[in-house]
């Protein structure tokens, strides 16, 4: 009996345990974040931000030091002499891109920073899961906020005068930089989690949905020129090159679609959740894919290569010159850069 | 195999609830506990019972006995105490099952209010995938109205006052009162004054309201409005069982102070 009870006692426990570590913070909430100014590789993940040579995959510098509370997932945004990150504690940092160091912080958010800011001119705009867009000075005073009815997850566009910030709230909104004030919101029918593409000369922002639509909105009015709806969920943005619309699905089919009217040029199964933006370069494009595959297909849809990892990818490697640098979530490494056909060229391994 | 028997109809059962409520998040963890509650309450009963034949076996002549004429052969101990089981049809393992089976019941409605509350982009992605297409419609669901009353139940629970610069956190207070008040009212009295049992009880019964106390104050809200509800709920299927010591709680509702006491403290059985 006392055995039986001392059991219980004790299952009950480690059940208390788990049940705490199931409610530990975000281990494996996000993907590295990436970004560079051809010299510099800039990662935000987990509880660090690097700084990164992109000769040799050596450490410049990191932020913080020592690791504390602080979660680190939206890629950092370069503004001249300042370096934009945000972290899951509610806190925007503004760090010198040289050294590391803090110039300010903004704390007036009340939520994660899951989405990267934009910097257009003086203006930072960033997008917070509190349901508000910050637009702040450049030394990070406050200038306006606009409140949407949900999580803010993507990174807003902009030709310069208008922002287009995309919601979990189902809409897409069209801000005035300069006042904060709406120009005009469409509902789109689902979630947006990605940022939309902007192409300025037509006048079009493209985004998908969770509702599976792939839409082209006329940034005017905000009236849809067009929409195609998608068997599968629709987890990317669509990157735009030469009039065409690259993305996958989460059946595994990529596509080339007609920007102009969403029609399909053309698809092909790679048989795996296309999960991220594709990266295209002059030539050809590379799709990455949820079981930490980059694939790179002609713009005619032939495949190239292919490439796996070992985690996976939730977004498409960013072009360093000649070079392609892949952010991995929860593999042993988080940073790999690699040549243009896949090979691997080096690896960053964080200093303990 | 654990996601796709538990999770995800666990998951989608909440959403389904979330619903049907005028997507009120709250409300819907209120009435998926309650559900899992009665679901799984022939199964509480069952362990009630088994606790009380155990109970009233330490007051068997026979037991005690064993007891005294075993105590230096715990192999011996082990061996009569099974024969008089056998003899009195008592399985002593009934009142522990029941709580086996719950366990992993009580650990997947946790981890569905975890993961149906997303609050970030991998979390969403699972969530998506847990969901039945046939059932739930994602466009419509996605993203869920965390907010009810005060409280985002995606993030720790802080109530803001006016002319105060922190937030008090009142939903941590009454999961620490209701968690303490549901281990007092169920605690079930000892005759024995050296019963190792009821000095552990008694421990658990103090150190758990401080425990589910820390988890309500840093994990979601959601979470601990499910750690309130579940107490609340439990309560009251005690005391619909009548197995509730009201007199452990309030004292002057006592009718037999003196006579039943539990590791040294009054108290009171129904």
């Amino acid at each position: 009996m006392k055995n039986t009870n001392l059991l219980l006692i004790g299952l009950f426990l480690l059940g208390a345990v788990v049940l705490a570590s199931c409610g530990a913070p975000l281990s494996g909430s996000s993907w590295p974040g990436v970004s560079s100014n051809g010299d510099a590789v800039y990662v935000a993940y987990m509880q660090h931000v690097y700084a990164i040579r992109a000769t040799d995959g050596s450490m410049i510098w990191r932020f913080p030091e020592k690791a504390g509370r602080q979660m680190f997932f939206a890629a950092p945004v370069l503004a001249d002499d300042q370096l934009l990150v945000g972290d899951y504690e509610n806190v925007l940092h503004s760090l010198d891109p040289n050294s590391g160091v803090e110039k300010w912080i903004f704390t007036q958010a009340q939520a994660d920073w899951i989405a990267s800011p934009l910097v257009v001119g003086d203006v930072i705009l960033a997008p917070n899961a509190d349901h508000f867009l910050y637009a702040l000075s450049r030394n990070g005073s406050l200038l306006w906020k606009f409140e949407t009815g949900r999580a803010l997850w993507a990174q807003p566009v902009s030709d310069g005068e208008v922002a287009y910030q995309a919601s979990m709230d189902h809409h897409v909104y069209a801000i005035n930089i300069r006042t904060g004030q709406k120009i005009w919101s469409l509902d789109v029918g689902g979630a947006v989690i990605y940022s939309p593409t902007l192409d300025p000369e037509e006048g079009t922002l493209y985004l998908t949905t969770l509702a599976r639509n792939l839409m082209a909105i006329n940034t005017q009015d905000g009236s849809i020129r067009w929409q195609r709806k998608f068997e599968g969920g629709l987890w990317t943005q669509p990157a735009l090159h030469d009039g065409r619309l690259y993305m996958g699905d989460l059946q595994g089919k990529v596509y080339a679609i007609s920007a102009k009217d969403g029609t399909e040029i053309w698809t092909q199964k790679v048989d795996q959740p296309v999960t991220g933006k594709a990266t295209v370069l002059d030539s050809r494009v590379v799709f990455p894919t949820e079981d930490g595959s980059l694939i790179a297909m002609t713009l005619e849809g032939e495949r190239l290569w292919s490439r796996t990892f070992e985690g996976k990818l939730y977004t498409g490697p960013v072009v360093i010159g000649d070079r392609l640098a892949v952010g991995i979530a929860g593999g042993k490494e988080f940073l790999k850069m690699v040549s243009l056909d896949g090979q691997d060229l080096w690896t960053f391994v964080p200093p303990k | 195999m654990w996601d796709a028997l538990i999770i995800s109809p666990f998951i989608n059962t909440l959403l389904f609830i979330y619903n049907i409520v005028g997507q009120n998040f709250g409300i819907a963890i209120i009435l998926f506990t309650l559900l899992i509650r009665v679901i799984t309450h022939p199964l509480m009963v069952r362990q009630i019972k088994g606790a009380q034949a155990m109970q009233e076996l330490q007051k068997n002549e026979k037991w005690i006995k064993i007891q005294e004429k075993y105590k230096g052969d715990r192999e011996k101990l082990a061996q009569e105490q099974m024969a008089l089981y056998k003899e009195l049809g008592i399985n002593p393992f009934a009142s522990c099952l029941p709580t086996l089976i719950q366990l992993p019941i009580i650990f997947g409605l946790y981890q569905a209010i975890i993961s149906a509350l997303a609050s970030t982009p991998l979390d969403l992605l699972r969530l998506i995938r847990h969901i039945y297409p046939g059932l739930l419609q994602v466009e419509s669901l996605i993203p869920l109205n965390s907010r009810f009353l005060w409280m985002d139940l995606g993030q720790p629970e802080r109530l803001l006052i006016p002319g105060l610069n922190f937030g008090i956190p009142v939903l941590v207070v009454v999961v620490v009162i209701s968690t303490y008040v549901q281990g007092k009212l169920i605690a079930t009295p000892s005759a024995n004054p050296k019963d190792q049992t009821a000095a552990m009880t008694n421990m658990m019964n103090l150190y758990m309201p401080i425990f589910m106390g820390y988890l309500a104050y840093t994990l979601a809200s959601g979470l601990a409005l499910y750690f309130v509800a579940s107490n609340l709920i439990g309560i009251l299927q005690y005391a619909m069982l009548g197995k509730v010591n009201w007199g452990n709680v309030f004292p002057f509702l006592s009718k037999q102070p003196a006579s039943a006491s539990s590791g040294g403290k009054k108290s009171y059985s129904k």
